[in-house]
């Protein structure tokens, strides 16, 4: 029935918003993260990726999550000589995160979420409103 | 005798059939709004000239259960925006509009058929509200 796929395609889409909330909060918490070996690469930022993918009992395009990419642009340098994890110049080398960037993508996720939801209350209220036909 | 064979009926519930295939069908453009080469699609307006080619239409005959059967008749296609040109990405407001009207003429569908189910009941002469 089209009402319950239209939920399940709403629930496909929530579940990989949500997904990329999870990497977005990786990024953040990870904002700070030093390589744990002396001469070894800081944490990189992941980009949550979606590929629409058709569900054949669904009969619909779904969205899921795939896996995420890592972010190639270059690590910022903090001149700290006295960090053990410096090197010779005496640069530590710090995630690619910048917080701004994770902050406008996390409210994209979210208003993208929300979308999602009223898609999935109205066809909710359709749904109420056609099993009201049975009353009386 | 048939429901179904009441025509305001068959039209109401081939109306609201065709409401909830684009509800789905919308459903699937907003849940896939992030997906990059994502085209946003919707269905054919309803409309007589429509429903007659689809009723006239020669159709493949379907002699085996692993044929693949049309859904409903009713195929999404890509969305026309202004001017008639193809839309492409997906616009969060033009899917919530989309969304609303949907929702607001499938309540018309179902208060019509209420309407109409008891206008029966009156025909018929029964106590009801």
């Amino acid at each position: 029935m089209d009402f319950f796929s239209a939920l399940h395609i709403s629930a496909y889409g929530m579940r990989a918003q949500s997904g990329r909330m999870r990497i977005i909060a990786e990024n953040l918490a990870n904002a700070d993260s030093v390589s744990p070996s002396a001469n070894g690469d800081p944490y990189r930022r992941q980009i949550a990726a979606m590929s629409s993918t058709f569900d054949r009992e669904l009969n619909a395009n779904v969205v899921e999550l795939i896996n995420p990419i890592p972010d190639q642009t270059q690590f910022r340098l903090q001149y700290d000589p006295g960090n053990p994890r410096a090197d010779t110049a005496g640069y530590v080398k710090l995630p690619n995160v910048n917080a701004l960037v994770e902050m406008m993508d996390m409210r994209d996720a979210q208003r993208s979420y929300e979308a999602n939801i009223q898609a999935l209350e109205g066809a909710r209220s359709m749904l109420v409103r056609t099993i009201d036909l049975l009353r009386r | 005798m048939d429901i179904q064979q009441i025509p305001l009926f068959s039209l109401l519930s081939n109306r609201m059939s065709w409401l909830s295939a684009r509800q789905s069908v919308l459903a699937e453009n907003v849940s896939n709004a992030d997906t990059p080469n994502y085209i946003a699609r919707d269905l054919r307006p309803l409309d007589f000239a429509n429903i007659l080619r689809e009723q006239t239409a020669l159709r493949p005959a379907s002699t085996s259960p692993n044929h693949i059967a049309p859904r409903s008749g009713f195929a999404p296609e890509q969305a026309q925006g202004e001017g008639g040109n193809p839309t492409g990405v997906v616009s969060i407001e033009q899917e919530m509009i989309k969304l609303s009207d949907t929702q607001v003429r499938y309540q018309t569908a179902t208060n019509l058929y209420q309407k109409a189910v008891a206008m029966f009941r009156t025909a018929l002469g029964t106590r009801s509200s």
